[in-house]
């Protein structure tokens, strides 16, 4: 019988260390004190700063799903799921940008 | 040969793949939920920009920089809890675990004094001052109160959730081999992080 046999072991996976998931933290914290940074003292650039902290929020989001939820190191089924859900969520974000974009 | 038969469903048979892959069919509909609300956000955002810009001074910074870090560090502490499981350390993943719901009760505790402070200002849907308000700085209020207060409700569902599981690893119930309940607690508990790191600059730093 193979090791590799995932049935017969359900949780024969990846272990995150606590060292991975305190720099994963520090990551986080920097980029949070980036965008509060650029929000409160880079008030003149205004569309710039908006553009730039949903840029960073979206970077954290991938840090919290790729390394706290584990993406990461999981099978490739649950990040395929998640493109689908972001493709599903860009078809619904064009149609509406679309919608206001043609009326009087 | 020693045959023991247990009923489907009857509460025996463990399947963790299946159960997480349920987790995050959940969290994919939990996104689309939030999903719906930042289009009506961007929208009405698009056609009340100055309003929104007005309204938005009415936030403290400080207070909702505070609460993304107590967030961030209860995601830590969260994943840190199953790495201790997984290891074997039920002690150390329980007391990860009331880490976690400390920073919870803790983030609900800031954005009870954001709220009350709200509710002297009159700043609530329906209240005196609010009423007086143009309608761009209205809708700013009522997506913020509708927004923050559905994300808060997943802090206190979460938080819930993270207590069950304390009690369940406590009888053994949740142990080394059998964790994903764990890892679905923490999953959703990482979700509810999530929804604030994008609520926290539309609503805080837009200016």
């Amino acid at each position: 019988m193979s090791n590799k046999d995932h049935n017969s072991e359900p949780h024969a996976e990846h272990i995150s260390s606590y060292r991975e998931h305190f720099g994963t933290w520090v990551g986080l914290i920097l980029l949070t004190m980036m965008t509060v940074f650029i929000s409160v003292f880079g008030a003149d650039l205004r569309t710039l700063s908006v553009a730039t902290a949903l840029l960073i929020a979206s970077v954290k989001a991938l840090v919290v799903g790729y390394y706290f939820m584990h993406l990461k190191y999981d099978p490739a089924i649950y990040r395929i799921m998640m493109g689908i859900v972001m493709a599903l969520f860009t078809v619904f974000l064009v149609m509406v940008i679309f919608d206001y974009l043609t009326r009087n | 040969m020693n045959h023991t038969f247990t009923l489907p469903n009857s509460g025996h048979n463990y399947d963790a793949k299946a159960s997480k892959l349920g987790m995050w069919l959940f969290l994919y509909t939990e996104l689309l939920l939030f999903g719906g609300l930042f289009l009506v956000y961007m929208v009405y955002r698009s056609l009340n920009e100055e309003a929104f810009l007005l309204a938005s001074f009415n936030l403290d910074v400080w207070m909702g920089t505070f609460n993304t870090v107590v967030l961030l560090t209860s995601s830590m502490t969260v994943a840190m809890s199953i790495t201790a499981l997984q290891l074997g350390d039920a002690k150390k993943s329980i007391m990860l675990l009331w880490l976690t719901i400390a920073a919870a009760l803790i983030f609900l505790v800031v954005k009870y004094f954001e709220w009350g402070a709200k509710f002297e200002h009159g700043l609530f849907p329906g209240m005196d001052h609010f009423n007086t308000l143009p309608p761009g700085e209205r809708l700013y209020f009522y997506l913020y109160f509708f927004m923050t207060g559905l994300h808060g409700l997943h802090v206190i569902v979460g938080g819930i959730f993270i207590g069950v599981v304390i009690k369940k690893i406590k009888n053994k119930s949740v142990n080394k081999n059998r964790y994903q309940l764990l890892e679905n607690s923490g999953l959703y508990w990482h979700l509810v992080d999530l929804i604030w790191i994008y609520l926290f600059p539309l609503f805080y730093l837009i200016h």
